[in-house]
Parts: C-alpha cells; structure tokens; sequence
C-alpha cells in the first residue's frame, strides 16, 4: 500500500516537473506560433471540448468517433486473433498451413499496411479497420498460439485423470493459463490499433482526433496541433492504465502470493 | 445417477472383496529408432481389498507409474484385463478413482475451495454436498479454514495435503498415490505419512502406493508388491500385518524392512 502511493507520488512529480520545464521554455521563448505555454493549450482545450469546431462540431463529437473506430477495429483484431492462435494451437493442420505466413505478416511495416489499405479501400471506414486487422491480428494470433504451446501438460492430465469434461477443461484450464498472453496481445493491440487509427484519420478520414490534428496542421496552429496531441495521449493513457491495467491486476489477484 | 453414501468408515469383515484386480497386464511401447517394442509392463497381476492399502515399490524406470495411468484409464494397454469393483452400495455404477501425483497438481489461480470443486464439478457430484465435502475433507488432512487461500501461499506439504483432500472428496472407490512425498524434504514427508495414517483411519480407501522406497511402503502397507525393471515384473509379494498405528522406529517394522531390503537388492540390479 505505501509502496503503491510511493509510486504514485513519484509519477506524478515527475509530470509536474515536464509542465514546469515546458512552462519555463515557453515563456523563455515567448512565441506562441513556436511553443505555447501549457495555460495556453488548456484553455483551448477547454474551449475545443465546449465549442463546435471548424467542422461544426465540438471536439466530444471527434473523440467519441476516434474511439469507436479504436474499439470497432481492436475487437474485431482481437476476436480473429485470439480465433486463429486457438486453432493453430489445438490443431496441427491449421498450424502447418499458417505459421509460415505469420512472419511475413509481421515484418510488414505497419504505416505500409495503412497505405496498402488506403489503395485498396479508398479513404473509408473499411480502410482503416483492415489496415488494423492486417497489423495487429497476427501478432494476437501468434501470442495466443505460443499461450497454447506453453500450457501445463501435467495439468490438463490431472484434469482428464478425474474425468473433466471438455467445457470444465477449457473454462478452469485453458483459458486461465492463457489469460497472461491474452493480456500481453490487449497491450500490445491496442496501442498498435490507437497508433493505426490515428494515422488512418490524419490521412485520410473525416471526423476524428487524427483528422482534427491534420486539420490544425494545415493552419499551421501550433497552439491546437498540441492541444489535439494532447486530448489524443490523455486519453489513451487514462484507457491503458485506467481500465486495462486494472483488469489485469484483478484477472491475476492469484499470483500476488508468497508462501509461508 | 446412484445416491452417493456419505463416507461411513468402511469396516472390513472377514470376507474382504477385491476393489481392483489386474490379471496379467502387458503394455508394450514402440522402441524409439527401431521397428522392436518395448516391453513396460509384463504380464502384471495383483489385487488390492477393499480398505487396504497396497505399496508397489520398484526401481525408478520399471513402469510404475505407467501402470497407475493404466488403472486410472488415461492410458491403454495391451493385453490382460483391469477390474475396478465400486465400493458396496455403488455396485454398476462408474467406478470413480481419485489420484494423488508427486506434485500437486492444483490450479494456481483457484481457491483451495474451488480446486475442490473443480473434480467434484468433473465428477458430477450434486452441489448441494459441495460445502460439506470440501469442510470434511480439508479438516480431514489439516487444512480447515484455508478454503479462501490460494495455493501459492501455502507451503509445499500444505499444497500436498490440498491434493490428497481434493482427491478424498471425491469419495474414491479406490485411491492412487504416485510417489506423493517423494518432492517433499525428509522431515515434511515422515509428517505427511503419519498424517495419511491417521487419515486412512477415519476415510478408510482403498489405495495403491507407488513408491522407490520400501521404509515408506513397510511403515504404510498392508500389502507390499516388489517390481523390477527388464522385464518390468513383479516378483515378490509381501503381506504386512503389524497392528496399527504404527512408528516408523518399531522393531517389527525395521527388521521387516531390512529383511525386504536385503531381498529386493538381490534380485533388482540398480543401474547409476
């Protein structure tokens, strides 16, 4: 417990000390066009979140857009994902006739899958979904199939041994010992599927935290690129380990333990 | 489904019935690199009664554990037969067989209450008799009060007594223990095997013992079967009828031990 608020303690210093150096920059520099202040940027993004924007919306109308297109495409990601690792994992047929494609997926640089996307698809909202499911599905798929490979044996014996049923094994066996790599491949997809979005939104779709940026770019206002990047991080952040963390430390409540 | 009678101390009476009968089992392997099998076990026979508790004690490598997979189904074998009889009152019913391994085997990410339910669930037992079973049996091996713990954060034996109570809550017809304190420290194991005693009193299973150690099988055993490696045989038979409770220091026990010793080196030639 003291260690837990320790560490919060530590964390939040620290980012009081990055807002005392952009603050103590900015004022140096004194160009607003350069490098706003941090009062500065919060208040246009009190003023983005309160009033319609150049698109006629508020920036509320952008985040909820950009979120639904993060969780659209992250759980579709993750549902094919987890399906094809499971297969590749307890079937040899679907494993031969897909492990050799997972590393050619997988060296593909993403922003090329984004721009792949965009030939094929056009600036739609299809565009970007499969330039996600492109990139992050395998890597999801590849994690569950490792998960797969490295469950207890001798468990599962055990299992069968007192003549488990195949439901009981998968919900009290399987599923747990996967849940760390279920875990690792949700980091990992979503910050990937965040990062795709807004590059999907910055080229190309309308509506959007990635497109508002673009937007503002173009202007060349330094003061709202910031505040956007700013909104876009928060909120990510406040998502990674506001909610996933959490969960991930209720799902392992069990390994927190010590013997005696 | 048969109504499960709630575990009366089985009494033995003078006409003790078989629970498990294996009549020359063979199992053979294919030898790795050649079209040759191996034999792991060669025409194995034994019966253990019902209530008693019966050792196989062999070299490590003849097969001992193989022929536990065998009576607890999860392997096959050859030729020969394996009779598995329900206690009385079960009589046509699937017999059920609880196993303890030498590790525990439990599920980390489950209470020690769930880990409980996790067989009677496998096993079909009704759950309104959850809650009583798993508050008998945990009692039974030491353990009561510990169901909300995890099994990470109880000791090695502790872990052990939790897979002795899992497989005990089953109600087991019959009872398999594969080298169940062979991973614990000497001092742990001797408490564990004074503890199964006193639970054998009161549950009264039928068991069989697999072990490489013939003072823990002397000191446990109503029945002793020697086994030997190339052919994986048994080939010695010993019953053991010193009054119980016994101590591992007893005179009786030490001489028959020794005398066993003597005799299973004789025969068992132990390759380093």
């Amino acid at each position: 417990m003291a260690s837990g608020l320790k560490s919060i303690g530590l964390r939040a210093s620290s980012i009081v000390v990055l807002l005392l150096l952009w603050w103590a920059a900015s004022a140096l520099m004194n160009d607003p066009q350069v490098l706003p202040g941090p009062l500065a940027i919060g208040r246009t993004i009190i003023a983005d979140l309160k009033t319609p924007g150049p698109e006629g919306e508020s920036a509320v109308f952008d985040i909820a857009i950009t979120l639904a297109r993060i969780f659209l495409a992250f759980f579709a990601a993750m549902i094919a994902g987890i399906g094809i690792g499971l297969a590749m994992g307890l079937n040899r047929i679907v494993e031969r006739s897909l492990l050799p494609v997972i590393p050619l997926m997988l060296t593909m640089p993403s922003i090329l899958m984004v721009f792949l996307a965009v030939m094929w698809f056009g600036f739609s909202e299809a565009g970007g979904l499969v330039a996600v499911m492109a990139v992050v599905t395998p890597y999801v798929a590849v994690n569950m199939f490792e998960g797969t490979k490295a469950m207890d044996k001798s468990l599962i014996d055990m299992a069968v041994t007192f003549k488990a049923g195949r439901h009981l094994l998968v919900r009290k066996i399987y599923l747990p010992q996967l849940m760390p790599y279920i875990f690792s491949a949700f980091r990992y997809a979503f910050g990937m599927t965040w990062k795709i979005v807004a590059l999907a939104e910055t080229f190309g779709l309308k509506f959007g935290i990635g497109y508002m940026f673009f937007f503002w770019f173009q202007q060349f206002d330094m003061t709202q690129v910031l505040a956007w990047i700013i909104m876009f991080v928060v909120l990510m952040l406040v998502l990674e380990h506001g909610v996933f963390a959490r969960l991930e430390s209720r799902a392992f409540a069990w390994r927190n333990s010590y013997a005696n | 489904m048969t109504p499960v009678i709630p575990g009366e101390p089985m009494r033995q009476g003078v006409m003790a019935s078989s629970a498990i009968s294996i009549d020359k089992l063979t199992k053979k392997f294919p030898a790795p690199g050649s079209g040759d099998e191996f034999v792991v076990l060669h025409g194995i026979s034994l019966t253990v009664d019902e209530g008693k508790f019966a050792s196989i004690v062999g070299p490590s490598g003849c097969g001992k554990s193989t022929l536990l997979n065998i009576i607890a189904g999860i392997e096959s074998y050859d030729s020969g037969s394996v009779t598995i009889h329900p206690k009385a009152g079960r009589a046509g019913a699937e017999p059920r067989i609880g196993y303890v391994f030498q590790s525990p085997r439990l599920l980390n990410w489950l209470t020690v209450e769930n880990n409980i339910h996790f067989v009677l669930e496998a096993q079909n037992v009704p759950r309104q008799r959850w809650r009583e079973l798993v508050a008998k049996n945990l009692e039974m091996v030491g353990l009561a009060g510990q169901e909300r713990n995890y099994p990470l954060r109880l000791s090695g034996g502790m872990q052990q007594r939790v897979a002795i109570a899992r497989a005990l809550a089953i109600e087991p017809d019959i009872l398999l223990m594969d080298e169940p304190f062979s991973h614990l420290d000497a001092i742990t194991a001797r408490k564990m095997r004074f503890d199964l005693m006193e639970i054998l009193q009161r549950a009264r299973p039928t068991i069989l013992f697999v072990t490489h150690d013939l003072a823990e099988a002397v000191f446990l055993s109503d029945n002793i079967y020697m086994m030997n490696t190339r052919p994986a045989r048994i080939f010695k038979q010993v019953g053991i009828d010193i009054p119980r409770p016994r101590k591992p220091e007893d005179s009786a026990i030490l001489d028959l031990e020794k005398t066993l010793v003597r005799e299973f080196f004789s025969v068992v030639e132990v390759k380093g």
